[in-house]
């Protein structure tokens, strides 16, 4: 499920790490927004937000645990105010590396 | 004294062991064939008896996926029976129309399956969290509910759990609502999807259920047999339109019968031991609410569960309630061929009762191959029969609990 960090620190470009993280967040997010609600690829733009594409209140709930499933974070609740898709991407990766350890954490690489 | 509001019965739905439709199911009642067979599931290796009247469904042929994802097995019957009798009775309500039409579903077990997979991530693979709509996929009234906000009926929503009888006192009580003037259209029927691990485990422990057929799997539930060994679970739903005649009749709605009559009754006795005395008064009481004459009944869908004490109660209740007109009227246990279905039972043999009028036929009672001389009424054993005459039904449910429910129905007479 990680393998999409694993490369990271051998990579020398810390903004195209950063950008390919990204991408690989948003590709895993839509993936799973498809297989939850039939969504075709095309809607489903970073911009676009939640209450566009028809969530409601539980549908949001049901999907932080997927998301909690696919990258093994913890959502904690209050914690996930997110409008837009890309929110939703800036979340995950930010829960991904605070609850991340390791030598090829984002927040290490960060810190080095 | 003002004429009390008459009640028809416009549409029929069903998912069941024995087709998930009206016509399949029909077709293979009234032929005796049997939805019984060995279950598919993974645990069925530890358990004694492997045999049910499981329902061959896939919830995307009815619902869109999103939202078959967010309910149990019980709700997405009940939705695509639903839908089925809505289209069947060609029923379009509008905006004020739709506060006097509600909802009454039977169900015994709720989300069954979703509360064993969820609980077994918690206890057995020790989840430190479970599927985020768990509670709203498991409580009872989620079939009732989820039908009136698919079709916007907003008059009353229950939900009656009554064990065995839940879907035949759902309907009663519908039919009710709607004699009494509070509403004019009813979705009215009961949904059950309980075949789970633990159900089989608990159900084992009672020991009542049937022992599997040596030769044939499918025949193994006997009711009214001298051989019978006891229950065989089942699974399924079935949903009815109940009508105000008048609306039914002005818009010219396909009409299968008019629901005459009702009667419910508590044993107030033994919480699993049937009474002979609360079946038989259930039975008298519909006839009363139905103002139908004991030699009128031309065919009673049975209880029979093909347990030692039902078969042999509710045969000695009918000879009580009909007298000699008891070895007259034919009585069949369809739960032979879709087993026990507990919360909805009540509402799949309604409809089996309503197609023998629809198509002057009687289904069988099958595998009733030893003669039981204490069960000695006529159980249409193991062949149907076609080009009878069939005015009035009777269909009988009686519950662990000792709720005991019956239904009246007649061919339309206008």
């Amino acid at each position: 499920m990680l393998e999409a960090y694993s490369y990271a620190p051998n990579n020398g470009d810390p903004l195209v790490c950063e950008e390919e993280v990204n991408m690989s967040t948003l590709e895993r997010l839509r993936t799973l927004f498809i297989d939850k609600f039939d969504f075709n690829v095309h809607e489903l733009k970073p911009t676009a937000t939640l209450e566009y594409l028809g969530l409601d209140s539980l549908d949001k709930i049901e999907f932080m645990f997927d998301i909690e499933s696919e990258f093994h974070i913890t959502i904690p609740d209050q914690e996930f105010k997110v409008v837009t898709i890309q929110d939703m991407v800036d979340a995950v990766d930010r829960f991904v590396s605070e609850q991340r350890i390791g030598p090829s954490s984002p927040a290490m690489i960060s810190n080095n | 004294m003002q004429m009390k509001r008459r009640v028809a019965v416009t549409g029929l739905g069903i998912i069941s062991p024995c087709g998930n439709n009206i016509s399949d199911f029909s077709a293979n009642i009234m032929t005796g064939k049997s939805g019984v067979r060995r279950i598919s599931s993974e645990y069925s290796n530890l358990l004694s008896v492997k045999i049910a009247g499981e329902v061959n469904f896939n919830p995307l042929d009815y619902l869109p996926k999103r939202q078959a994802s967010t309910l149990d097995r019980v709700n997405q019957f009940a939705l695509a029976a639903a839908s089925q009798a809505r289209k069947d009775a060609e029923l379009s309500l509008g905006t004020k129309e739709k506060e006097r039409a509600g909802v009454y579903i039977g169900s015994g077990m709720g989300g069954a399956n979703t509360i064993e997979s969820e609980y077994d991530q918690l206890f057995r693979h020790n989840a430190y969290r479970i599927k985020p709509l768990t509670v709203l996929m498991v409580m009872n009234n989620a079939s009732a509910s989820h039908i009136s906000i698919e079709y916007g009926l907003s008059g009353p929503c229950l939900t009656v759990s009554t064990a065995c009888a839940s879907s035949t006192n759902a309907i009663g009580e519908a039919f009710r609502q709607i004699r009494d003037g509070y509403v004019d259209v009813m979705l009215a029927g009961g949904t059950e999807a309980f075949l789970t691990y633990g159900s089989f485990r608990s159900w084992e422990s009672l020991r009542v259920l049937a022992a599997e057929d040596p030769d044939d799997p499918s025949r193994s539930c006997k009711p009214f047999s001298k051989n019978r060994t006891g229950l065989v679970l089942g699974e399924g739903a079935a949903v009815v339109v109940l009508e105000e005649i008048g609306r039914a009749t002005r818009r010219g709605a396909p009409i299968y019968a008019e629901l005459l009559g009702y009667g419910s009754t508590s044993d107030a006795d033994h919480i699993a031991r049937p009474s002979l005395e609360g079946q038989a008064r259930s039975m008298s009481e519909a006839l009363k609410d139905a103002g139908v004459m004991p030699k009128n009944i031309d065919y009673i869908n049975a209880h029979g569960t093909a347990t030692q004490w039902n078969d042999l109660l509710e045969t000695q209740a009918i000879k009580k309630v009909f007298g000699e007109h008891a070895y007259k009227v034919p009585v069949s246990s369809t739960k032979s061929m879709h087993g026990h279905t507990m919360g909805a039972a009540g509402a799949i043999e309604f409809v089996v009762s309503l197609l023998t009028i629809k198509h002057q036929a009687l289904p069988p009672t099958i595998n009733l191959d030893q003669p039981d001389p204490e069960c000695d009424l006529d159980y249409v054993p193991n062949v149907g029969r076609k080009g009878v005459k069939v005015n009035t039904v009777m269909s009988n449910s009686f519950a662990f609990g000792g709720t005991n429910a019956v239904l009246i129905a007649r061919k339309l007479e206008i």
